[in-house]
């Protein structure tokens, strides 16, 4: 039998967590904020697109990711007030007016004949955006201090990773002519320029590039 | 993508023939009644009914486009309404799981349909569902389409359940039973947000109640579902209790299905006197 009184390390040895992170809680709040924003704007895009899709393999899918992308912008809408942030409309914006371009352009795609431009928005610029800016995330900030939004991202990255598969197979599967394979590409470029301009979905330093660290960052 | 889609505009594959209510009531052909009905004693959907296989696919395919519909009505809810303002954030987030769980709904219904050997298409859609959820008033369309659209399926999904225990097949017992826990939920989010959103405000509480009721009549389909024998649905009373119908309120739809029912049979009386002319 164990020996109740005998000391152990506080940390078990396959513990390796650090204590240094990259963000601030005011960073912290402040890209928690645009990722509810830009979640929100997906969820309720993918939703308004149901009924313009005449695919119902498609239509079906795009129902389910709904509410994925709603129950993110759900999540980080109960973190923000734990980021001392206790109005969480204040914080819950655009990282900058070129995302606000971004989105309208993506989700401008109406007519039930673009269902390629539509989820080439989704599946092959804004969610592999988000990917980006949440690995970045989850690598760089405190392992201990933070955990409760390392818990949210490793949750999210996990249904971005399905989501993005699944829309990049719906993508290849309706690409049937070297015209699609150019339509598709041509959007894909369009959007990627306006998202350049945005620098991600938390701004410039989405992923770290083009910033410097934040005041109160621990590294 | 504008807000508020009309009906008209519902993206659908060339398998799907889409009529209105309108079409519906006026077909010649509903106002024949032949002599399998004239001798029945009940109208309701058992498995002892002569038509018993051709009714349950045909009930199975409305519930198929009915949750194509309610998918659509889900999302575009998620769409036509600004967060804060015309809508809060957390009714948007019970519709957007709303959308999923029809999502689901539309998957069971097609796995159903091709075990009752039906294919998509082999019946008309009816558009009158996704006309209820329309408004442009996120209450008048909460009333109608979880209130009014989700409260018939849970009459509609407890018939289908208990055709599928009488009939001996648990595949569909199984299936309808998940999708009446959805619905009740569905209904439960229709009265909790009804009742939150106009809280002080009587006068569009009234105005979405109204509404409901228009919906709930126009969703009887001319008398289909009340407490008669004579009705293909009974009205689950212990289900909608559950999703927050009060006794009252069940005793009033039962009323607007006898209404309907008696107006319809009015209809047939004309026009089978107008046929034997």
């Amino acid at each position: 039998m164990a020996d109740p009184t005998k000391p152990r390390a506080s940390f078990a040895p396959w513990d390796r967590r650090e204590l240094p992170g990259s963000f601030s809680v005011e960073e912290t709040a402040r890209r928690v904020g645009n990722y509810k924003w830009a979640e929100t704007k997906l969820f309720e895009v993918l939703g308004g697109w149901i009924a313009t899709v005449p695919e119902l393999d498609i239509k079906l899918r795009l129902g389910t990711h709904c509410y994925k992308h709603a129950w993110h912008a759900e999540l980080w809408h109960k973190r923000l007030p734990e980021l001392r942030e206790m109005n969480p409309a204040r914080l819950t914006v655009p990282a900058n007016d070129a995302l606000v371009r971004f989105v309208d352009a993506m989700t401008e795609p109406e007519d039930a004949s673009l269902t390629i431009e539509k989820l080439v928005g989704v599946y092959r610029v804004y969610i592999p955006h988000f990917i980006s800016a949440y690995t970045y995330h989850l690598n760089n900030t405190s392992e201990i201090t933070d955990m409760p939004t390392i818990r949210s991202l490793k949750f999210i990255l996990q249904d971005e990773f399905e989501d993005w598969r699944d829309g990049e197979m719906l993508i290849q599967s309706l690409l049937e002519t070297p015209d699609h394979v150019d339509r598709a590409a041509a959007h894909q470029a369009k959007l990627e320029k306006l998202m350049l301009e945005a620098g991600g979905i938390a701004g410039h330093g989405s992923i770290g590039i083009n910033t410097q660290a934040p005041q109160g960052a621990l590294s | 993508m504008k807000k508020f889609m009309p009906v008209e505009e519902l993206a659908r594959d060339e398998r799907f023939n889409q009529i209105t209510q309108a079409d519906r009531m006026a077909d010649g052909r509903n106002a024949l009644i032949g002599e399998a009905e004239k001798s029945r004693k009940s109208n309701r959907l058992t498995p002892a009914r002569p038509d018993a296989s051709e009714a349950a696919r045909a009930l199975m395919h409305g519930i198929f486009v009915g949750e194509i519909q309610a998918l659509e009505g889900a999302g575009r809810t998620c769409w036509d309404f600004t967060t804060g303002e015309e809508a809060p954030f957390e009714l948007k987030l019970d519709m957007a799981r709303q959308a999923w769980d029809e999502a689901r709904h539309v998957e069971i219904s097609l796995k159903l349909s091709d075990w009752m050997g039906s294919e998509i298409g082999q019946y008309a859609e009816n558009t009158v569902l996704f006309q209820a959820a329309c408004s442009n008033d996120p209450v008048l369309r909460l009333a109608g389409v979880n209130r009014a659209l989700e409260g018939l399926a849970i009459d509609v999904f407890t018939t289908m359940k208990e055709f599928g225990e009488i009939a001996g097949d648990p595949y569909l017992e199984f299936c309808e039973d998940w999708m009446l826990a959805d619905e009740v939920t569905h209904v439960k989010m229709g009265s909790d947000w009804l009742r939150k959103i106009t809280e002080n405000d009587p006068e569009r509480r009234k105005k979405a109640l109204e509404f409901q009721g228009i919906v709930d009549k126009m969703f009887s389909y001319g008398g289909s579902r009340s407490d008669s024998e004579e009705s293909s649905f009974a009205i689950a009373r212990r289900f909608r209790e559950l999703a927050g119908f009060t006794e009252d309120e069940n005793d009033h739809i039962a009323d607007l299905g006898m209404q309907a029912l008696n107006e319809r049979k009015a209809q047939l009386r004309e026009k089978q006197a107008a046929v034997t002319n």
